[in-house]
């Protein structure tokens, strides 16, 4: 009973000692952004890194007085916007439609797609955007970021509507719905925290994406995760402009993820559960 | 309220026929029951006639419109599932309501249908609930009275009472029947237990490998079953088997040469043949004190209160024998049994068709 108990506390002492590691390993980049974009610009840099420091908002300033900084944000927001809600229109008909049939090519296929370098689309999609004039449009960023919301919108969901009883999807063809219908009123609903969580996580891929909007933006469509790159320049890297606009850049997926951390979690094991 | 008729009806997966030829006419107003061993077919006749299966070859009419390829929400039929198929995120009403809606039907007519259904079924108190407020049987009443609001051409029953205690089971099989008579609709129900069958068909469907073995009224079936497997089939504890030979002008046990006592009409069907397996039911042996009975030594009691089961081996046969419980056998008892006139079967060795 004593052995029991014992191996008990040291299971659970190795454990938290190994979410503290993780932790530590997961949030130090964040925090030495957090902290640096803080720092007076010499401070940035400097080594052995500074903990105690005088914070200030210099970084925030020379970036909002050298860069559209609104503009980009609102930028990055169309785009992720539109391509969350791209991959969601098509997404969830897809998933459910692979459910259905349980013919899963066309999921993988998607899935391939999504593991390939995005630097295998930029080429032909550069040439085929500009022939057709969209080269800087919103349109050619959000089709192509949609790349990268599409899977992830159909292989969250994909689990969860496996996880309805097909019997419930037969009642409602018997009670008299067309496919369509058992889509709108019956699968959907039940799967209503699934698509929470595949927005979510589509919007935060997207807006994290960095490849497309690089090549396929201008001047005016920039987003913000591509107009920071500007800040590394060729002779010099602004280190602390850059550390202020990775800080705000980060800030919406971080701000979501935690308000919706509970729901994150169980949605993604929805399927796994239910079944 | 429709009739339902199946032609040359076949249903293959790939290259595994599941029904090779088969042919079926359910009457307007008749509750028939599918009844079988696991894989026999039977939900995958009920799918086809649901419209959720399609069909090899053959033809499906349900009144005179013939449907083979008509849709499930076209075909106008109710059906209750194993697992019930309620629509977890609407409530008991919604459930209830949801084929109306779709059937544009009139909001105060939905409400009445609704209300009218769930009086009849008593679930009233739970029409604002969420089926996982409700317990198995609730969620049965609902299942059902989804499907009576329609008044559909007929209603399906895939093994709707088989996820219900053994009590509830009951309670709900007589609600099902008394609902049968009320409705006077069409009914087809699923089911592997025999005991459902007997009490609720107007007629019996025995199936096996996708054929219909028999197709009768509950008391034929139990009374004069066609062959060996329906015989075996219907009837709790089943039929004892025996193979029996005519030999020096009475009927023997094959194994173990003990004579039996056949009437004598069952006695000359032997006689042709010369060798067939008798069909004795438990409850069709009576206990007798004259030489003339088979004797055996009790190896088990069951006591079910109203009467009592005997196991014995008979002839290198396990049998069993229902008798009065104020006899109150006991194990090892010597006892002398007979089977009563009339009432044994004869099928023959090879094709186990019944003699007659």
């Amino acid at each position: 009973m004593n052995d029991a108990a014992n191996t008990d506390r040291w299971i659970r002492w190795l454990n938290t000692l190994q979410l503290v590691l993780a932790g530590v390993l997961i949030m130090a980049p964040t925090v030495w952004m957090v902290l640096s974009s803080f720092k007076p610009s010499f401070e940035v840099t400097a080594y052995p890194p500074t903990l105690i420091f005088s914070p200030t908002l210099e970084n925030y300033v020379e970036l909002t007085r050298t860069t559209p900084f609104l503009s980009y944000a609102l930028n990055s927001l169309v785009v992720t916007v539109g391509s969350t809600a791209l991959g969601l229109l098509f997404g969830i008909p897809a998933a459910f439609a692979v459910s259905w049939t349980r013919i899963s090519w066309p999921a993988i296929l998607t899935l391939a797609a999504r593991m390939a370098p995005g630097t295998l689309f930029l080429l032909p999609w550069y040439v085929m955007f500009r022939q057709i004039g969209m080269i800087g449009s919103y349109t050619a960023l959000i089709l192509s970021h949609a790349v990268i919301t599409l899977p992830i919108v159909i292989w969250v969901l994909l689990p969860s509507f496996d996880a309805i009883p097909r019997s419930v999807f037969e009642a409602a063809q018997v009670d008299g719905c067309s496919v369509t219908r058992i889509l709108w009123r019956i699968a959907m609903p039940l799967v209503a925290s699934g698509i929470a969580v595949s927005a979510i996580l589509a919007f935060v891929f997207s807006w994290n994406y960095f490849l497309f909007a690089l090549v396929l933006s201008n001047g005016d469509t920039k987003t913000l995760i591509a107009a920071a790159f500007n800040f590394i320049g060729e002779g010099s890297t602004q280190w602390g402009a850059l550390m202020a606009a990775a800080t705000l850049i980060a800030l919406p997926p971080l701000v979501l993820a935690a308000l919706v951390q509970r729901w994150l979690v169980s949605g993604l094991t929805l399927g796994a559960v239910k079944g | 309220m429709a009739s339902i008729s199946i032609r040359n009806l076949v249903k293959r997966y790939g290259n595994f026929t599941v029904i090779p030829d088969l042919n079926l006419e359910i009457a307007d107003h008749e509750f028939v029951v599918f009844v079988g061993p696991s894989g026999c077919g039977k939900s995958t006749l009920l799918r086809i006639i649901a419209g959720l299966e399609p069909i090899s070859s053959g033809d499906l009419y349900i009144g005179d419109k013939r449907v083979n390829g008509v849709r499930a929400a076209q075909r106008d039929i109710a059906m209750v599932f194993q697992d019930y198929a309620l629509y977890p995120h609407m409530r008991v009403y919604d459930n209830m309501s949801f084929a109306l809606e779709l059937r544009g039907t009139p909001k105060a007519e939905i409400d009445a249908r609704v209300k009218r259904a769930a009086a009849l079924l008593h679930i009233e108190p739970y029409l604002d609930r969420k089926p996982k407020e409700l317990s198995g049987g609730q969620r049965q009443r609902v299942a059902m009275g989804r499907a009576i609001v329609r008044n559909p051409k007929a209603f399906l029953f895939d093994e709707p009472l088989s996820n219900l205690d053994a009590k509830l089971r009951g309670q709900v099989r007589a609600e099902i029947k008394a609902l049968s008579q009320e409705l006077k609709t069409t009914m087809v129900f699923v089911t592997h237990d025999q005991i459902e069958a007997m009490t609720m068909a107007d007629r019996i469907v025995v199936l096996q490998s996708g054929t219909i073995l028999q197709y009768d009224t509950p008391e034929t079936v139990y009374e004069r079953p066609a062959n060996q497997f329906v015989a075996g089939f219907i009837g709790s504890p089943a039929m004892n088997f025996f193979p029996v030979e005519w030999r020096d002008e009475r009927a023997i046990l094959s194994q173990g040469a003990t004579a039996v006592p056949l009437d004598g009409e069952t006695a000359g069907r032997l006689r042709q043949p010369g060798n067939a397996v008798l069909g004795i039911r438990p409850e069709h042996f009576a206990v007798v004190t004259d030489a003339d009975g088979i004797a055996i030594n009790v190896k088990l009691v069951e006591p079910l209160g109203s009467d009592t089961l005997l196991h014995f081996d008979l002839a290198n046969v396990s049998a069993i024998a229902r008798v009065d419980p104020s006899l109150r056998p006991k194990i090892g008892d010597r006892l002398s049994l007979r089977p009563q006139p009339g009432k044994t079967h004869l099928f023959d060795a090879a094709n186990g068709q019944v003699l007659r």
